[in-house]
């Protein structure tokens, strides 16, 4: 657990200081882990030690300077906040979610999630579901077979609370009795309707409402951006029931796929015109209606699938050790799909 | 700085030539940004101790304090000085808060005062994200404390504030009353490291005295025959709301003038008085403890407790704010033995039971809710809700959310069990406090010294000038003469209905007796419940002298009863001998066209006021257009009734209602000061 005392001034490192994730969290290994000390002991030295003793820059001193400005309205903030009944873990904390950690390195990690809710579920196995505000009904279906499976085997299911595949998934994983993760694209104490919503499946420990933003900010375009990679990140696995040729599915998944991610694209049938296609053929892995991965039975996809069979049957090798050849099949089929977009 | 150069400074911002030693000492580790808690009398000159860093600082010093009276006259005085301060508080409408607000993030205030509240408010907290923060202060602090005398669960908000501000951002707590053990709590609370400074309680000008009496009666008699012989302006404190107003009663039957004061008025009129107060309008006010804290009137030359207080604290505190100019002063306790059992009752009634606590956490498992939901989904009062939640919160059962401008509580994920052993520890310490307390009734030493004992001053010595030091006692003879008079008071003294709003054409209206402090209660009871039959003639008596008094020269119309929920005929007899003893005629068309329930099922106003919406009405309305209408019922309680009948009749056109009862309840009265 992260301790209350250094809450402010973590908050304050964090949002204050206009220093990179990366900087902060390596401040914070070189405070907490190397020096065995604490924010409140290195906040009360002097700028000369920072350097000194923590070799900051001079970019570096002045954002530590900035947010030790700020420190006692963070103790504001904070106070506010947990009175609130939200809680604070810090990168450092054992409460962290490890896939977080694991998914996005100390590069993007963030040093603070905001959460309120059960803690415990971000150490439960975890999927993400993903796809567009305006799914079609085939896709709303596919996530919930996805979250009814999920539910099945314990797996949470995390979801970015937008409209479409996001609230379905969410829905679904509480309709089958299992736990859910909502990111939010906002700050967490903007949250007072879905709050409200989800007020009986927060009290029972079903949902955790985890945000990485600072906790006032209203929801915006950016944070809506922002908070797909804490989704992929929170996520052992990923799963995409729909996807445009652009927005914020398809860059997340060009963005989860560059960084070596397996992402399980449901398998679009004939006509759709999605772009599920083509990220399968950007490298991300076909799954059937239910997220069965197709290359792995081929037989049974090959019944299912009709058109695709000869393709499906073509891949030899589980995903993870295919990606380059599934990459280069998938190009083709990608120009395919778009050509035939074009006329449409 | 060292002390002769801000001695220097206090000169040219203050006009004083010199700080006090523990005055420094304060102001030498605040300045360095340590925690300080300082304990001195009142009087003593704490505010300058943090007045005087916060002119010294380059951005803003916050000061919760719980008294809006305190915060203005320190402003006053500081804006003389030409030093920049303000306060936000409710009394202030939102556009001046705003303003104040924005001058506090502009960098244009040097001192901010607050209520403690304000903590819980999302446009205050929100603020304080831009505001250069060099200080906090904690006024009255021992409000910390549950082992105080006046916790606030306001404060716990601000102990949680102080314990994550920054190592070296400087807080100082004050406070005059603070027992050792209060003090450990305070200290202990605001982080181990706070140092704390104690001076001496001893106030030399007081002349304490105990007066011991063998009923009510004897207390009116001493007030009716020495109070004009004390010198000066002072307070009268009663245990309850309703004392206030029989003592000012009393005092203005004999020409002695004098004004009530409970937290049951509105925030103008206390203004008012507290002015009035400040002037020496009156020989006296007659309050409850609503009345005090930080009324800032050096020359109180008098404090009288009709009622014993609860505590030494409670008393020291209450007595603490007379005689401040060092001039003698006096303070007399009365005593009665049956006067233990209104504390006593508050320590007992002062928690809910566990079931309370149960159905409010039940209702907010189901979902989150405000106060005024919770009252309607568990028929709790407001100060039972208010006590049951402030108690959830602190054991982390419930938290307190903002869901837009609304303050709503909910549920908290793995809450633990509520925890009772603790409520029961602190009714224990009460309890213990309270025999103390009769213990300085009854003591033989000194007075002075008893108390400073008592609040961990242990080195003070006799006073010289209390009734055991000076080996005198006050007591009372009552002679038939005032024995006549007290009688005669009683037999013309009618509680008020206060119903008038200008929403209606209600006016205040009179009750023949209070229901619980006579036999009229019993004899209500009787007909009502134990099939007495009518209402007996002495009540009929007795709310007709009432009418006499109240509206004898008035004139009506028509009069209406209030048709019963369970009663039978009981009121429509009663309604009929008025009628025809008035000579005004009496009309039965007032139907009830909605079952309702017997009000006193309800434990709150809102239900009551449900209960009876909509619940009453009367045809023809040619009966009641342009008519003067005097209504009839047996009880008044929370007035919910009389108010939805009110409503009707003045949609009905009737020009004036008069609402007159045989009795008015007092219930609430114990627990609402």
């Amino acid at each position: 657990m992260t301790e209350k005392k250094e809450i402010p001034y973590l908050i304050a490192l964090t949002h204050s200081s206009q220093l990179r994730i990366e900087q902060i969290n390596a401040l914070l290994v070189k405070i907490l882990h190397e020096k065995q000390s604490t924010l409140e002991a290195f906040f009360q030295g002097a700028p000369d030690s920072w350097k000194k003793d923590f070799s900051l820059d001079e970019k570096e001193l002045d954002g530590v300077k900035a947010a030790k400005g700020e420190l006692p309205n963070s103790s504001f903030l904070t106070e506010d906040l947990l009175e609130q009944g939200y809680e604070v873990i810090s990168l450092y904390s054992t409460e962290y979610s490890k896939t977080l950690k694991e998914n996005l390195k100390m590069k993007s990690s963030p040093p603070i999630l905001y959460v309120k809710g059960n803690k415990q579920i971000l150490r439960e196995d975890s999927i993400a579901i993903v796809g567009s505000r305006d799914a079609s009904d085939k896709s709303l279906q596919f996530t919930d077979n996805i979250a009814k499976r999920a539910s099945q085997q314990y797996k949470v299911v995390v979801s970015g609370f937008a409209k479409g595949v996001d609230k379905q998934a969410l829905d679904s994983a509480l309709k089958y009795k299992g736990h859910s993760i909502i990111v939010l694209p906002q700050g967490i104490m903007t949250f007072d309707s879905g709050m409200n919503k989800y007020y009986t499946q927060i009290i029972e420990g079903d949902v955790l409402v985890l945000s990485t933003f600072f906790p006032k900010a209203p929801w915006s375009v950016q944070l809506a951006m922002g908070r797909n990679p804490v989704i992929y990140g929170l996520a052992k696995n990923i799963y995409v029931a729909e996807s445009g040729h652009e927005g914020g599915t398809w860059s997340g998944v060009m963005n989860g796929l560059g960084k070596g991610r397996t992402i399980y694209v449901r398998m679009p049938e004939p006509g759709e015109s999605n772009a599920n296609l083509a990220l399968i053929e950007k490298g991300a892995t076909p799954v059937d209606f239910n997220g069965e991965v197709l290359e792995r039975e081929v037989g049974r996809v090959s019944e299912q699938m009709g058109e695709y069979k000869i393709e499906a049957k073509s891949v030899e090798k589980p995903a993870k050790q295919s990606k380059g050849k599934k990459r280069k099949r998938g190009k083709k089929k990608a120009e395919k799909d778009d050509t035939q977009l074009d006329l449409v | 700085m060292n002390r002769n150069e801000a001695e220097q400074k206090l000169k040219q911002l203050f006009g004083f030539d010199r700080f006090y030693d523990d005055q420094w000492k304060t102001i030498e580790h605040t300045l360095k940004g340590e925690r300080m808690l300082l304990i001195e009398r009142t009087g003593y000159g704490k505010s300058l101790c943090y007045q005087f860093p916060a002119t010294q600082f380059k951005g803003l010093t916050v000061v919760f304090s719980p008294l809006i009276a305190l915060m203005r006259d320190q402003i006053k005085k500081l804006n003389e000085l030409g030093i920049p301060a303000r306060c936000i508080n409710s009394e202030q409408d939102d556009t001046e808060n705003e303003a104040i607000i924005k001058g506090a993030n502009e960098g244009k205030l040097k001192l901010l005062y607050i209520a403690p509240e304000r903590q819980e408010n999302e446009k205050w907290i929100d603020a304080t994200r831009s505001m250069n923060l060099s200080m906090v202060v904690i006024d009255e602090a021992h409000c910390i404390s549950v082992w105080g005398h006046d916790f606030r669960p306001a404060f716990r908000r601000i102990i949680s504030l102080v314990k994550l501000l920054p190592a070296g951002f400087p807080v100082l707590a004050t406070t005059a009353t603070a027992t050792r053990r209060v003090e450990q709590d305070i200290v202990q609370q605001m982080g181990g490291s706070t140092v704390s400074i104690r001076g001496n309680l001893v106030r030399p000008n007081f002349r304490l005295r105990v007066v011991k009496v063998k009923s009510e009666e004897e207390k009116m008699v001493w007030l009716g025959k020495r109070l004009e012989q004390i010198p000066g302006t002072g307070i009268i404190y009663t245990g309850t709301r309703v004392n206030t107003e029989i003592y000012s009663r009393w005092l203005e039957y004999l020409k002695i003038s004098s004004v009530n004061y409970n937290a049951g008025l509105d925030a103008s009129s206390r203004k008012e008085i507290e002015d009035g107060l400040l002037n020496d309008r009156w020989k006296c006010v007659v309050a409850t403890n609503a009345l005090g804290m930080g009324i800032d009137k050096p020359d109180i030359r008098f404090i009288i407790h009709t009622q014993i207080p609860a505590s030494l604290i409670h008393y020291y505190q209450e007595i603490g704010r007379a005689g401040r100019d060092g001039q003698p002063t006096y303070l007399l306790l009365f005593y009665h033995e049956d006067d233990k059992s209104l504390p006593e009752a508050f320590i007992d009634g002062g928690r809910p039971s566990p079931q309370k606590y149960q159905r409010v956490i039940e209702a907010l498992k189901a979902a989150p809710m405000g106060e005024r939901e919770i009252m309607k989904a568990t028929n709790l009062t407001r100060n039972q809700v208010r006590t049951i939640k402030a108690d959830l919160i602190e054991q982390k059962i419930i938290n307190e959310v903002k869901s837009g401008k609304l303050k709503k509580y909910e549920y908290r994920y793995r809450a633990p069990a509520l925890n009772t052993a603790a409520f029961e520890e602190l009714r224990k310490a009460k309890i213990a406090d309270l025999d103390k307390m009769i213990e300085y009734v009854h003591s033989k030493q000194c007075r002075m010294k008893m108390l400073c004992d008592y609040l961990g001053d242990l080195a003070s010595s006799k006073c010289g000038e209390c009734d055991n030091d000076l080996g005198k006692s006050v007591t009372i003879t009552v002679d038939k003469d005032w024995k006549e008079k007290v009688e005669a008071f009683r037999s013309e003294y009618f509680p008020m209905l206060e119903v008038a709003s200008s929403r209606t054409n209600l006016l205040n209206g009179v009750a023949g007796s209070y229901y619980g402090v006579s036999a009229v209660g019993a004899a209500i009871h009787r007909s009502k419940y134990e099939h007495g039959g009518d209402f007996p003639d002495f009540l009929l008596k007795t709310t007709l002298k009432a009418f006499r008094k109240f509206f004898g020269k008035e004139k009506f119309d028509l009069i209406l009863y209030v048709p019963p929920t369970e009663s039978g005929d009981l009121v429509k007899n009663f309604a009929a001998k008025l009628s025809s003893a008035l000579g005004v005629s009496i009309s039965h068309k007032l139907k009830k066209v909605k079952a309702t329930k017997p009000q006193k099922v309800f434990q709150n106003s809102l239900l009551k006021s449900d209960n009876v919406a909509g619940a009453f009405d009367y045809r023809p309305a040619s009966d009641i257009n342009g008519k003067s209408i005097l209504v009839i019922d047996d009880i008044f309680d929370s007035g919910a009734t009389m108010k939805e009948i009110g409503k009707l009749l003045t949609e009905l056109g009737a020009t004036k209602i008069a609402p007159l009862v045989i009795a008015k309840t007092v219930g609430g009265d114990v627990t609402r000061l």
